[in-house]
């Protein structure tokens, strides 16, 4: 088998691997309660029919034993056959694909945005040496750790405080025109990534700055930027690429606190409207889709990162995570 | 050990006023963090009320140090649950055989990867909200990480010369896991349990956020946010002080967890 | 060349994100209209920041949200005015036979609905037959009609209800929005797509609805005024309204303040004080039917003893936490109906706070031992009141008012155990009768709310668990009044009735009122916003933009 073909075997079978596991996951927390039937159809007090009781008792199976219930689940999921919403009364499918686009686009943008603050930062940094350059590196050093543990529901309020209600510049709601209202959403979003991709991304800067490369074309003459841009920011992007895969991941749980916050419809808010509502078919929905997402973001890295890196192609890779302490 | 820094000491000493704070807030802050005062409400920080007071009276001062106990408790309990979870499921992985290594490892990986928050509301949706939920479901969400280091601290250590030399000379599996692969792995945890502590605390008030965590009348500091939210323009004291609280023990606790990671 | 390739990386993910961004998201905005176009025209853009409905059609399920916009496309057969009497809407009048069986509606001749179906006796019966229906489901619409055995066609501008039991409530029911009137050829092509847009009256039509942003409506301009507010002849001024879903307070409140928005409900008790400095309109329209109270459960412990519950209204001290936390916008009620009923009895002398009073009912009640908080105890147990609030029904000062009555109840022995929980959570707490305190608003019209509140029917719970009747309250006296104040038409029997039996609800302690059930508007850019007098919904049909 050419490498390329196994590069694609093993991505199929990661996504596999991926789908499996989510439908073991959700199999577990529907049971979490002690009783999946009241959880689908949406907790204690969901006041509903006899008829729509029997409904979910048949789309569940939770009649028949536990392995067939659990196959089933796993049927449903790897056939994205999300069921309805007993609460809305729709299918689980049409409610998320009509608001994943959104908050897709908003992520998208939010990363980007991060990794311009992460490499502007980097770029700073290295263009300033001797005392400056300590300076400037403690205070980014600050700068890091503040946006990484900032809560964003805490930044977001402030930055409405700040820039809507006070200075009136920016609209606070997403339904004004273009791109005035996708500030503040996409500031609160970038922040914190910004500050884990600008942390690695100056590990890695630093590494590379050591390294013979480096120091022989400083050797030979070359400025300071000519190193940075030449040489150095290429290996200093290569982690942060990796991370792109994991920061994804956290810009959903950011969308969640965001989009509810900035009044945005998208995937985040119709999450948190179903779990405040106990809507569990449409909370389940939307974990299989984050993690499908997470697949194919990951891939796309995967690609870009051999398209930057040429030493690693030639090898097959796994599922990637970064090696960061804290959770997406 | 080298000697801690500067930020280092700045963190620890703010970890110290915190533990301070959670184990005799009376020291700190004399008042009573429940005493409802209808008549001083919204009141801006003075001399009298240093940060203020919320809708019912309350000093934001006094309801923050005396929040430190909940907010500190909520993170620690996620943080366990985490951690427990994590250590079982890394030490199976570490020392076991590696066909189940291999097996587990990759599910982990998978889990590690799914957004926090995004697991966190799965579980609170079938469970229902509450502060019991919350902790379970951050506990949860981030136990995966937790055991992916333990499992990778447990192979190398196990893996390790002097764990082998210890063998070679005939000690038991038993003492050399007592006395060479325990302290071995449990030291880095401990540095990412200090960091976990705070993003724990972080978690659950996005949780408290999102109107899913929370129970009155304790201060805690999430709940303490999202009622002050509410008043943004007009007391923006009542969200400011309790955003800061959180920020600051988080950072503390994350300079002071990579401090002790770096040995 | 490599510093192409090193740029890749950067590249590819920046076009991904603009190529995404430019194919939805940003550019995905709904027909926004920017308010504004003096007088005639324009789109006025209305922000709410209730749950949104998950149906259009107000037979559905039927709550407050749904109230809200059907007002705008939906029109009743009766309206009410500001006296709290009956006049008349798409039904010109009423009469009702001598044993109170049997209510003649004269319908107005002159009206269709926008899909060109008339409006008839035949379109009475449809929308009747539709509340009934099972399969609709409807919770509210089906209450009031109830009692309507069958629905006879007299001729195409009359017809006549032909009812089980008396209910001289019929025309109150009758103007509420859940029980509006609907194209039959509407209701016909099923639930799916009339919940999207159902076909009505009224003076706009609904065009599209983008789900979690909102709803878009366009002037009805074939509309027929009959919409007793109306202030000049015709129909909207507006082209059309734009409803939109924000339920963040704080970023609801922004949007207003900025013009983005035209009118906003539910404002925070600090805004509307200040909306006055800020150039903004505040409109204050009570709910009506009962007031926002706490009841507290007469069928178990500790409650089930009359001077405990006695004690604890001495003790809660609501007023002052209500005048603070609402900052002046609510006033302190003590009648268990609205100030907008007409028949309100108000007792405030019977609600004195007396923490030294509470002190001496509960010592005599036998609750005189204390345990280490300061909680009273009685044969080994604490005098705990289970207090379970739901958080999409209360607001944060109302959750905060409860917060300042647990700690004042608490300082006389009480230990009320405030459980912020959602809704489903919250019906479920109630269906199991695990509280001692609960504050559940009912919106309906009329006084005849006593009965579904405080009759013992009101006990027995429906197939889902649920029954209205918090307080428990089984005083036979209290329902025969009740039932007969339904049986009699005539105003002044049902006055005098209404009144006793509000004096022996008030007396059995079993009710705490705090205040009128909150309903304002901010308005901002907008001339000529009104409310219904029926359920105090506001009609847009005078609206105009200001600027």
């Amino acid at each position: 088998m050419s490498a390329v073909a196994r590069w694609v075997a093993a991505k199929v079978g990661a996504a596999i691997l991926v789908v499996w596991i989510v439908a073991t996951l959700v199999f577990f927390a529907l049971r979490l309660s002690g009783d999946p039937l009241e959880a689908i159809l949406g907790g204690p007090g969901s006041q509903a029919g006899e008829e729509t009781v029997q409904a979910a008792i048949d789309a569940y199976a939770l009649d028949r034993p536990l392995a067939w219930q659990y196959l089933l689940q796993l049927k449903d999921i790897a056939t994205l056959q999300l069921g309805d919403s007993f609460a809305r009364r729709q299918p689980v499918v049409d409610l998320l694909a009509a608001q994943l686009p959104r908050t897709l686009a908003l992520a998208a943008i939010s990363l980007a945005v991060a990794w311009i603050i992460a490499l502007t930062g980097s770029v700073i940094q290295a263009a300033s040496r001797g005392r400056t350059g300590i300076v400037v590196g403690a205070v980014m050093r600050g700068l890091e750790i503040v946006a990484s543990v900032m809560p964003q529901f805490w930044l977001g309020a402030v930055l409405i405080m700040v820039f809507s209600s006070g200075l009136g510049w920016l609209p606070a709601t997403s339904a004004g025109p273009g791109a005035a209202a996708l500030v503040m959403p996409v500031v609160t979003l970038a922040i914190p990534i910004a500050g884990f991709l600008s942390q690695v991304s100056r590990d890695a800067l630093d590494d590379a700055d050591a390294a013979p490369f480096a120091v022989t074309a400083r050797a030979r003459g070359a400025g300071e930027v000519r190193v940075l841009l030449r040489h150095t920011l290429r290996h200093a992007s290569l982690p942060a690429i990796a991370l792109s895969g994991w920061a994804f991941g956290n810009l959903l749980s950011g969308a969640v606190v965001v989009e509810v916050l900035f009044a945005r419809p998208g995937l985040g808010r119709l999450l948190q409207e179903a779990a405040l509502a106990r809507d569990v078919p449409v909370v389940i929905g939307a974990v299989v889709v984050v993690a499908l997402m997470y697949v194919v973001v990951v891939t796309l890295t995967d690609v870009v990162e051999l398209a930057a890196d040429p030493r690693l192609r030639g090898r097959t890779r796994a599922l990637r995570s970064p090696e960061i302490v804290v959770g997406a | 050990m080298r000697s801690p820094g500067v930020s280092a000491s700045v963190a620890a000493g703010a970890v110290v006023l915190i533990l301070v704070a959670v184990c005799a807030p009376a020291l700190l802050a004399p008042g009573d963090p429940l005493a409802v005062s209808p008549t001083e409400g919204f009141l801006a920080p003075s001399l009298a009320h240093p940060l203020g007071t919320d809708e019912s009276g309350r000093g934001i001062y006094t309801r923050i140090v005396h929040g430190a106990r909940a907010s500190a408790g909520i993170g620690v309990a996620a943080t366990a649950i985490g951690v427990g979870l994590g250590i079982i499921i890394g030490f199976v992985c570490g020392l076991g055989p590696r066909a189940v290594d291999a097996a587990l490892t990759r599910v982990v990986e998978v889990l590690y990867a799914l957004p926090t928050l995004v697991m966190a509301l799965l579980f609170v949706a079938v469970i229902g909200p509450g502060p019991t939920s919350s902790i379970l479901a951050i506990g949860l969400a981030t136990a995966p990480g937790y055991a992916r280091m333990v499992r990778t601290r447990v192979r190398q250590v196990a893996r390790s010369d002097y764990v082998a030399y210890a063998q070679h000379e005939g000690v038991t599996s038993t003492a050399a896991f007592g006395r060479h692969v325990l302290p071995n792995t449990l030291w880095p945890l401990v540095a990412m349990i200090t960091l976990g502590i705070g993003q724990a605390i972080v978690w659950v008030s996005a949780l408290s956020f999102l109107g899913l965590g929370a129970e009155p009348p304790s201060p805690e500091w999430g709940s303490m946010l999202n009622a002050g939210r509410v008043y943004l323009s007009s007391a923006w004291w009542m969200t400011l002080f309790p955003g800061l609280a959180i920020i600051a023990t988080a950072i503390a606790l994350t300079i002071l967890g990579r401090r002790l990671s770096k040995g | 060349m490599p510093q192409l390739r090193r740029a890749i990386p950067v590249l590819a993910i920046t076009s991904a994100a603009l190529l995404l961004a430019g194919c939805s998201g940003a550019g995905d905005s709904p027909p926004t209209g920017e308010p504004g176009g003096a007088g005639a025209g324009g789109t006025l853009v209305y922000a709410t920041g209730d749950a949104e409905p998950t149906c259009l059609d107000p037979h559905v399920g039927g709550n407050y949200p749904q109230g809200l916009i059907s007002t705008q496309y939906l029109e009743p057969l009766f309206g009410r005015d500001a006296e709290g009497e009956i006049v008349p809407w798409l039904a010109e009048s009423a009469d009702v036979s001598d044993d109170g069986l049997t209510w003649t509606i004269t319908l107005r001749d002159d009206i269709s609905f926008t899909d060109g179906t008339p409006f008839d006796a035949e379109a009475v019966k449809a929308n009747i037959e539709h509340l009934q229906d099972p399969d609709t489901a409807s919770s509210t619409g089906y209450l009031s009609v109830k009692e309507v055995s069958d629905v006879e066609v007299v001729d195409e501008s009359h017809v006549a209800l032909h009812l089980e039991s008396p209910k001289s409530s019929l025309l109150e029911v009758l103007s509420q929005q859940w029980s509006a009137m609907q194209s039959p050829a509407g209701i016909e092509r099923g639930m799916e797509e009339n919940c999207q847009a159902p076909i009505g009256t009224g003076p706009f039509v609904v065009e599209s609805w983008t789900p979690q942003q909102s709803v878009t409506m366009t002037r009805n301009d074939d509309y027929v005024p009959t919409n007793p507010e109306l202030d000049h002849d015709g129909g909207a001024l507006v082209d059309a309204l734009e409803w939109r879903f924000i339920p963040d307070a704080a970023t609801r409140q922004a949007a207003l303040a900025s013009g983005e928005v035209n009118v906003i409900d539910n404002p925070l008790p600090t805004d509307i004080a200040a909306a006055e400095d800020q150039g903004l309109a505040h409109i204050d329209a009570p709910r009506p039917a009962a007031s926002n109270r706490i009841e507290l459960n007469s069928s178990q412990a500790p409650f089930d003893d009359r001077d405990v519950r006695e004690a604890f209204i001495r003790a809660a001290d609501p007023s002052p936490g209500i005048e603070t936390l609402f900052a002046g916008t609510a006033s302190r009620s003590f009648s268990v109906l609205s100030s907008a009923e007409p028949f309100a009895l108000s007792d405030e002398e019977l609600f004195r706070t007396d923490a030294d009073e509470a002190n001496d009912l509960l010592d005599a009640a036998g609750w005189t031992s204390r345990d280490d908080d300061g909680v009273r105890t009685k044969d080994g147990e604490r005098l705990t009141v289970r207090f379970p609030v739901s958080t999409n029904q209360s607001t944060a000062a109302e959750q905060s008012l409860f917060e300042q009555i647990q700690a004042n109840t608490a300082a006389v022995g009480f230990d009320v155990d405030l459980q912020p929980t959602d809704l489903s959570t919250w019906y479920g707490a109630l269906a199991a009768h695990e509280y001692e305190a609960v504050s559940a608003p009912y919106t309906t019209v009329g006084p005849d709310v006593l009965r579904i509140l405080y009759h013992s029917d009101g006990t027995v719970p429906a197939p889902s668990g649920y029954f209205a009747n918090n307080a428990q309250l089984t005083d036979p006296d209290l329902d025969q009044l009740l039932t007969d104040a339904l049986a009699t038409t005539d105003a002044d029997e049902r006055a005098d009735l209404y009144t006793q039996a509000q004096r022996i609800v008030l007396d059995s302690f079993t009710v705490l009122p705090l205040y009128d059930q909150q309903n304002h508007f901010l308005t901002n850019g907008v001339e000529g916003v009104t409310t219904l007098h029926a359920i105090s919904t506001p009609t847009f049909v005078n609206a105009a933009l200001t600027d």
